[in-house]
């Protein structure tokens, strides 16, 4: 039996047995790997797995060969993967059943749904991601962005939010983005949020919106935004990120043209009030969305974003150009 | 030998361990995770840190996830993972002569 680490895409014949293995243990190619670990036997797919980024997901063996380990030399080839890349914080996403077996494999379990469970490759790292951030009187409100980059319509936002509640919490996506960096778009956010004294802007660590909570909101397959799964995301800020800070209320920005983002609203105002959360959907103001700010920045017509973002994004903008 | 960068040597199969080395502070903080943890835990751990002395790493946060290695396997593997996340790594000629 061999093990071989195959760049995505696989070629036509393998790929087809890759994803027939996928679907026999119930799971299905998310679309978002880098890698993909290939176990085979007598030139026959027994064991699969992949990585997608920080997230090592699609773990499968055929029903003939469980109970041999392959799961173990599967995890290890593409830990080891990872850890070539420079990839050492590691999320894996599996099934329910297979929970206990991964845990044996040093992962520990941070969210869970009927369907899968999440675990990272860190013991405490999402408690000690909590402890880091300080904690705030009052009620608590939350707002999750991915700003790329921050326009006034997320600065609309944030200031409905904050004078909806005595303090809120706004959480950049830690991703990267399509245009800004991370570290740029905190930047941003806490630039054109500095006036609103109770708001309060905090890395998301890959715990809000990250490739690991809530890989569909990155593949942007619009076309399958009916399969869009973020009910581990959303169990994991329901269940240890808003108790942890204080989290009362959740704040969205209403999302009239992503297909994505509007099924992730929708479960967010199925989700939340079992957890005791409010969820508030703001009107968006018109004609404003990060998406049109990067096509003119794309466009070369940087000087027209100027009406769309606030002052201290348009200078990053310009340093840009 | 100083820990400057992560480092993971071993795999997860049956008799095996995984061992993970990283930068720290100051001292050596290990983690282990066994499947004879209570059988063998305080062992593993001597000779986690007898080999960790004998390398004269300092300072580094070792995760060990153990699948029943015996001494040997753990040694090694601990001395690969130090070696690969040292000034050593690719230096060490692994089976053939040490110069």
């Amino acid at each position: 039996m061999g093990i071989s680490i195959c760049q995505t895409p696989l070629p036509g014949g393998q790929n087809k047995e890759y994803l027939e293995l996928l679907e026999l243990c119930g799971l299905r190619d998310e679309g978002d790997a880098d890698v993909v670990a290939l176990m085979t036997e007598d030139d026959r797919l027994v064991a699969c797995g992949a990585l997608a980024g920080h997230t090592i997901k699609q773990l499968a063996v055929d029903t003939d060969h469980e109970g041999l380990g392959l799961m173990a030399s599967v995890l290890s080839a593409l830990i080891s993967e990872a850890a070539a890349r420079g990839v050492h914080r590691l999320f894996l996403c599996t099934k329910p059943d297979n929970l206990k077996m991964f845990v044996s494999m040093g992962f520990h379990a941070i969210a869970e749904t009927a369907e899968a469970v999440l675990l990272e490759n860190r013991r405490g790292g999402i408690e000690s991601f909590l402890e880091s951030i300080p904690k705030y009187e009052g009620v608590c409100g939350a707002v999750v962005c991915n700003c790329d980059p921050f326009t006034l319509g997320h600065r609309h936002l944030i200031e409905y939010a904050a004078a909806h509640c005595d303090n809120l919490y706004v959480f950049a996506v830690s991703e990267k983005g399509s245009m800004f960096s991370p570290e740029e778009r905190l930047e941003m956010i806490r630039k054109g949020t500095a006036d609103i004294l109770n708001c309060h802007v905090f890395e998301s660590d890959m715990y809000l919106i990250s490739r690991a909570t809530f890989p569909a909101y990155f593949v942007r397959d619009e076309s399958r935004a009916d399969l869009v799964k973020s009910d581990l995301d959303l169990d994991l800020f329901c269940r240890k990120i808003a108790p942890a800070l204080g989290i009362s209320r959740r704040f969205a920005g209403e999302e009239p043209f992503s297909p994505v983002t509007r099924a992730y609203n929708e479960r967010m105002k199925e989700l939340l009030p079992e957890h005791g959360i409010s969820f508030e959907e703001i009107p968006r103001l018109s004609e404003i969305s990060a998406g049109k700010v990067r096509e003119l920045i794309r466009d070369g017509e940087s000087e027209k974003t100027k009406e769309l973002v606030p002052e201290s994004t348009y200078a990053v903008i310009q340093s840009r150009a | 030998m100083k820990i400057s960068k992560l480092a993971v040597a071993g795999t997860l199969e049956s008799s095996d361990c995984m061992v993970t080395i990283e930068p720290a502070k100051k001292g050596i903080d290990l983690e282990l995770d066994s499947v004879v943890i209570r059988q063998y835990g305080r062992r593993i751990r001597e000779v986690a840190m007898e080999t960790l002395d004998r390398l004269e790493v300092k300072n580094a946060r070792v995760t060990i996830v153990d699948k029943g290695a015996l001494d040997c396997t753990i040694k090694a593997r601990i001395e690969c993972a130090a070696a690969r996340a040292s000034e050593f790594e690719g230096r060490v000629s692994w089976g053939g002569t040490i110069r």
